[in-house]
């Protein structure tokens, strides 16, 4: 082995404590990382996936002035011949006031969000349908599925009730039907139903009188990656309609993009974090090198250069960036592997979107390891300061 | 050759013109009292400080004018060294601590068997793989002769190596020395307080306050150094 890498190797294991202790800074360093990615990008890719599985799907399409005029089914079949595409459903939203008459006592909520679905096609399309805790989705024309914030609202609405909806029509008609409770919907996280109320789309079509037309399709793919291609293709299959269409990532923009800043902190965080180890790295190692002042003058007095001081000090930042790192991913990845196999979730509700993100994990292993070879290189370069005269210290 | 540490008030003269040559395959004693400056004028002989005026020539090269780099090559090569302390890198077993200037050096080939013949020879056989914080003073001292003499140099350069041991181990270290130095015609400059240990050899420099002075030390002076 080359005399310079021997001597970085034995003289940091043979000071346990010292490599001990700069090993565990940069392992400290990269498992916070880790953590701070599973939890809070985990948080963030939740987040996307239940806006995505709940409301926008992989791309959403709406209409850039209003309402989509073109028939619901000719566009579902057009997305639907796509191979990537899994599924899309219309849907329609508004704002309604509902009341209900619970133990004599009748409760009144107003702007409530109101969402019209198509029962056969948004179970495919969308995962809303599993978030019902009681009862079931809406099946029929008359039957109404409320969130459970809203149903809490009303004073306790359950299956089997019986609520008064008001919605205003496009010429500023109030329109009032009766609805039955089919479900309530409860979302872990939130991201769902849970303050909204669920149609049928033709009742609420009736409704606010705009028979035929739609408020956005909700597209899902069974490859969400080709997202941007299938937009553009369909953006380019219907120039002259007006329609609007996002992927994921730009119509939940706005919602995401305080978390994204928030994230980018907790990230400067775990940089710092990292800055910390390097400062612990050029402690240990400054007390490495003070404690062999006597062995590094024997070592320039046979003919060592300053050169080969230099090297082998930034030998053992080397040692210690690469165990560290090593130690340090394998931490993480083992904290990332609990995590996902125990589908931890965030304040026990909203499961977390574990992922091993492979280009940051080794981005943060090798900034880790050049940094503990930075942190290095002040103690390394004292070291070439020692003179060879040093070798005769008599104390 | 003149070397004067420190500034101003402080100032002391380690040196002061202190001359003296030593013949290839010599055995040179330097002697004189604590604080006398001997240790100083071994430290400018083997290059491990500079002079503050004069010259040293090493094999006819003078060596005040080479850059540090260059010294350092050059007491790799044509220098080994006894130190009265610690001589042995601690991380290192016996015989790595013997090969180390050959791996400095660059030249490895046969090193390993090189080695184990001078470990052989200062009688540490039994020792080579231990580590070299394993093992007596004694053997550091051998260890450390046999370190200084791998890359067969020009002048082996020892201060006070039996400084720190007995006396009956002191005598077997000068002997090997005597014998090593005989044997390849190898040049030795040792500091030493053991004047009497070494009997008879080619060279005797006393220094006193600086200077150098050819031959033995008065005897009243003998006294005073112990
Ligand atoms: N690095 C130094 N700085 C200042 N003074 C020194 C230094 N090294 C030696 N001296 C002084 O130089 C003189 C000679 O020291 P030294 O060569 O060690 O003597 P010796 O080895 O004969 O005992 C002493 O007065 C000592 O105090
Ligand atoms: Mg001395």
């Amino acid at each position: 082995m080359e005399y310079r890498l021997r001597l970085a190797k034995r003289m940091l294991f043979n000071k346990k404590g010292s490599l001990i202790g700069a090993v565990l800074a940069v392992t400290i360093g990269i498992l916070v990382i880790h953590v701070n990615f599973v939890i809070f990008q985990g948080l963030f890719d939740a987040i996307v996936r239940d806006i995505s599985n709940y409301r926008n799907g992989d791309i959403l399409v709406t209409d850039e002035a209003d309402y989509i005029d073109k028939s619901d089914l000719s566009v579902v079949s057009w997305f639907e011949r796509i191979p990537y595409v899994e599924a899309a459903t219309p849907r329609l939203s508004s704002t309604a006031e509902m009341n209900m008459t619970k133990n004599g006592k009748l409760i009144e909520e107003t702007r409530v969000p109101i969402v019209g679905i198509d029962p056969f096609r948004d179970i495919k399309a969308s995962t809303v349908h599993e978030t019902i805790a009681d009862g079931s989705y809406v099946f029929s024309r008359n039957s109404i599925v409320l969130g459970s914030n809203v149903a809490r609202d009303l004073g306790g609405a359950e299956v089997g009730d019986s609520v008064k909806v008001l919605v205003v029509d496009r010429f500023g008609q109030d329109e009032v039907r009766r609805f039955t409770v089919s479900g309530i919907a409860k979302s872990p996280g939130g991201q769902g139903f849970d303050y909204t109320a669920v149609i049928h789309i033709d009742t609420l079509r009736d409704m606010m009188s705009r028979h035929g037309e739609t408020g956005s399709f909700m597209v899902k793919l069974n490859d969400p990656t080709k997202a941007f291609e299938v937009k553009e293709f369909f953006l380019r299959s219907f120039p002259n309609d007006d329609f609007l269409a996002e992927t994921i990532e730009e119509s939940a923009e706005e919602q995401l993009a305080g978390f994204r800043s928030g994230i980018a902190m907790i990230n400067m965080i775990g940089y710092f974090g990292m800055m910390s180890s390097a400062f612990a790295i050029v402690t240990i190692q400054m007390m490495l090198v003070n404690g062999k002042t006597r062995e590094i003058g024997v070592m320039r007095s046979i003919g060592a250069k300053r050169k080969d001081i230099l090297i082998i000090f930034i030998f053992q930042g080397m040692i210690i960036g690469a165990i560290g790192a090593g130690v340090g991913t394998a931490a993480g990845l083992g904290y990332t592997f609990y995590a996902k196999e125990t589908k931890m979730s965030f304040n026990n509700s909203l499961p977390l979107e574990v992922s091993y993100n492979w280009e940051k994990i080794i981005q943060t292993a090798l900034t880790s390891f050049i940094l503990a070879i930075i942190a290095s290189l002040y103690p390394s370069y004292r070291a070439t300061k020692l003179l060879p005269v040093e070798a005769m210290r008599t104390v | 050759m003149t070397k004067v540490y420190g500034e101003g008030e402080n100032k002391v003269k380690a040196l002061d013109d202190a001359t003296l040559s030593v013949e290839q395959g010599e055995i040179a004693l330097i002697v004189g009292s604590s604080g006398s400056g001997k240790s100083t004028l071994l430290n400018m002989i083997g290059l491990l400080d500079r002079p503050t005026s004069g010259k040293i020539y090493i094999d006819g090269i003078d060596t005040t004018t080479l850059d540090d780099n260059k010294i350092s090559s050059f007491r790799n090569k044509k220098l080994g060294f006894i130190f009265q302390f610690s001589n042995l890198l601690t991380d290192l077993t016996v015989l790595e601590n013997v090969l180390l200037p050959r791996q400095i050096a660059g030249t490895n080939n046969n090193a390993e068997k090189e080695a184990r013949d001078l470990l052989k020879a200062v009688g540490l056989e039994d020792q080579m793989n231990k580590r070299a914080n394993k093992i007596s003073g004694g053997q550091a001292q051998r260890a450390a002769i046999a370190r200084g003499l791998i890359n067969k140099p020009s002048i082996v350069l020892a201060d006070e190596p039996t400084g720190n041991l007995d006396s009956v181990t002191s005598n077997t270290i000068v002997q090997l020395m005597k014998s090593m130095a005989k044997k390849l015609n190898q040049t030795f400059v040792i500091v030493t307080h053991d004047r009497q240990h070494f009997g008879d050899v080619d060279k005797v420099i006393t220094i006193k306050d600086g200077k150098a002075f050819s031959g033995d030390m008065p005897s009243e002076m003998e006294v005073l150094a112990k």
